[in-house]
């Protein structure tokens, strides 16, 4: 399926982000807000906890003018089961039901659910928004934590594992979409969004939304280094729909060092960590040398 | 009314389908297994319509249960022991959340060491979420407060639990009185309160400030107050309705001059009954009170109907360790200053241990010949 994102053409109307008391710069928010120009009012998100489900309203006020739901932490993707089941009951169609996790709330704690839900094939799709860390306390490692990175709980050479790739691990479900955005190509991301809310049965969608705090970087850098991620090659953009691969976007291969080095997070990364990530790139894009 | 032979896990099944549940999620776990298979072959022969979420998990389970009420859909959910331990925190999180789930709990002692046996640990071990506890004699009373828990649920925006026992209840049959579906259906009238409907978009579980928290914490625990009232009218209401004789949130059985009473709640309430019997036929003034309701806890209504016996034998199929049993501690609770008749707690029938008369003649010949008073004392050891 092709779907074709023209930004100039977005409704002006925001669905989400207005008064939301996340951090200025924070690349979950920026996901949630692309996201929501091309789902649309008929939308049911649940967030589990992370910084996105607690920046998503306090007390009577909500940032979200959808249903929102900040759910417990290991259920997202199988509260929206039941979500779907009482629309079903109750004859309400056309409504996307979607569960929005961090990396945690999708990859560890909240893998149960999230498997099962993708094994169920529910008709839904969850997000896993990534910032490679549990930011919302106070940035210890995840199972999504790149290796080498320094974090709150691995602070002397690094997190020594590797990051698990979800992506696989999702695509191994056999469900129809499986994607892979980062949230400086809305375009790109907008458009699998779109194509998730339009398919029948689970999909998974997983973007990369940096978090400056845990990164190290400038708060004004999230999108630049969301950005700097895809073009050495080290995030790729596709998709695998109905089982075809598509890359969506050819990265110029800006070397890998210009994304790493500057993160304070990568402060101790090493000559030799650095050249093998480069060779590893290398080989996916099937480049010669450096 | 037809009357059919049924086991309490049947019963449990009927009552859910009689309330037409509209979704249905569970995960297996003995011995709540048939009551699980009973409704998934209603929803399979086209008997009952109901979605249903075969979860990977207890916890999910619940949860979906959870995500199905928010949207609005009448929910139930089976489970017991180790699942509803490992649905603790969802358990906790829908009580808060006001949605009127029933789940039906197989009662079953609790790992280590492992057992699967009938104890009633696993309910009490939720006695502070905030669910209304019902506990069950007998399958008749399993399939009429399972009806009643949807009225008594949807009524007081509180989860309720149907407890019966494992084994005893879930895999015995008994005769039962099948109140008919139609005259269910107008008992229990669908008034939908979704949170979450994209026509009225809402934010649900937002950060709460401590003024907030306390308010609605005051409020959830009001609704539950209000249950001891609630819940006898629904009784009530459900007996002139089906011609039946269930009981509110407490029932007394040879209370007249009684100067020693057993209390108890679940299945060995009906051996008490026979050891109340043959002890009255020897001239003894003995009587029973049986509790129903333990969630919220009615403590004034069984002072009134305690407050003149001298001796109280109180059995738990349930240990508070360094405590005692949930029960006994709650009655003295309840009692506090206001008597000084001998109230004893006795620890009975954990794991499917044996709790019959021989065991019950124990722990009322204990109470009345002890020294200790108001004790904690184990049977059967
Ligand atoms: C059962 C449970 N365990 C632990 C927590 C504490 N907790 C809340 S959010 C969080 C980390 C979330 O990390 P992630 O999913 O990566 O999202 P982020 O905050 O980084 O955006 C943790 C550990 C919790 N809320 N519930």
């Amino acid at each position: 399926m092709n779907v074709k994102i023209n930004l100039d053409q977005l409704p002006k109307e925001e669905l989400f982000g207005q008064g939301n008391v996340g951090c200025k710069g924070c690349g979950g928010a920026i996901a949630g807000r692309q996201a929501m120009k091309v789902l649309g009012e008929r939308t049911i998100i649940t967030i589990p906890a992370s910084c996105m489900a607690t920046l998503g309203g306090n007390n009577r006020h909500t940032t979200w003018k959808i249903p929102f739901y900040h759910t417990l932490f290991e259920c997202a993707p199988a509260i929206s089961s039941g979500i779907r089941a009482a629309l079903e009951a109750q004859g309400i169609k056309d409504v996307n039901v979607v569960s929005w996790g961090g990396d945690a709330g999708s990859a560890d704690i909240g893998f149960q659910s999230l498997t099962g839900a993708a094994e169920r094939n529910e008709d839904l799709f969850h997000v896993c928004y990534d910032n490679e860390m549990y930011m919302n306390t106070g940035g210890q490692t995840s199972s999504q934590t790149p290796y080498s990175a320094l974090t709150t709980n691995c602070t002397v050479n690094g997190k020594k594992t590797n990051k698990k790739n979800m992506l696989k691990i999702m695509e191994a479900h056999d469900i129809g979409y499986v994607a892979c955005a980062s949230i400086a190509y809305p375009a790109d991301l907008m458009a699998k969004f779109k194509k998730a809310s339009s398919r029948k049965g689970f999909s998974y969608i997983h973007v990369l939304a940096p978090c400056f705090k845990g990164w190290g970087i400038p708060s004004d850098q999230t999108v630049e280094f969301a950005r700097k991620a895809v073009e050495s090659g080290l995030w790729e953009l596709f998709e695998v729909e109905d089982g075809v691969r598509t890359r969506n976007y050819e990265p110029k291969l800006i070397p890998v060092k210009e994304y790493l080095t500057p993160q304070k997070r990568f402060s101790k990364i090493t000559a030799q960590e650095i050249e093998d990530l480069q060779q590893q790139v290398n080989t996916r894009y099937g480049k010669v040398g450096k | 009314m037809s009357k059919v032979l049924m086991t309490g896990s049947e019963a449990a099944a009927l009552g859910a389908k009689l309330a037409n549940i509209e979704v249905l999620s569970y995960y297996p776990i003995t011995p709540a297994f048939p009551a699980m298979e009973r409704l998934s072959k209603y929803i399979d022969d086209g008997e009952l319509n109901c979605g249903f979420i075969r979860a990977e998990s207890d916890h999910s389970a619940l949860a979906a249960v959870l995500g199905a009420s928010l949207a609005g859909a009448r929910s139930y959910t089976v489970t017991n022991s180790q699942g509803l331990l490992l649905m603790t925190e969802v358990v906790y999180h829908a009580a808060g959340l006001r949605q009127p789930i029933v789940m039906a709990v197989a009662n079953r002692a609790i790992s280590a060491p492992h057992s699967r046996f009938p104890e009633q640990g696993d309910a009490v071990s939720q006695g502070a979420s905030g669910w209304i506890q019902l506990f069950c004699e007998n399958n008749q009373e399993v399939l009429d407060s399972t009806i009643q828990a949807f009225r008594i649920a949807e009524e007081l925006r509180t989860p309720v639990m149907v407890n019966y026992e494992g084994y005893i209840q879930s895999h015995t049959s008994e005769e039962v009185e099948i109140p008919a579906a139609d005259k269910v259906t107008k008992f229990l009238p669908l008034k939908r309160m979704a949170a979450l409907d994209v026509k009225n978009p809402q934010g649900v579980n937002t950060v709460t400030s401590p003024d907030f928290y306390m308010d609605y914490k005051y409020r959830q625990n009001e609704a539950m107050e209000k249950a001891l009232t609630f819940i006898p009218e629904v009784t009530q209401a459900y007996n002139t309705e089906f011609g039946r004789d269930s009981i509110g949130n407490l029932e007394t059985y040879k209370m007249e001059d009684a100067e020693h009473v057993i209390v108890a709640m679940g299945s060995i309430v009906s051996t008490v009954r026979q050891f109340v019997d043959a002890q009255r036929q020897q001239g003894k003034k003995i009587g029973l009170v049986k509790l129903k309701t333990w969630r919220p806890f009615p403590g004034q209504e069984l002072y009134a109907v305690l407050k003149n016996a001298k001796f109280i034998t109180v059995l738990d199929k349930n240990i508070v360790f360094g405590v005692g049993g949930a029960l006994a501690t709650d009655i003295k609770a309840a009692f506090y200053g206001n008597s000084d008749m001998v109230i004893n707690g006795f620890i009975i029938g954990l794991g499917g241990a044996k709790s019959g008369i021989e065991q019950i003649k124990q722990a009322v010949e204990s109470t009345e010949s002890s020294e200790q008073r108001n004790s904690t004392l184990w049977i059967g050891m």
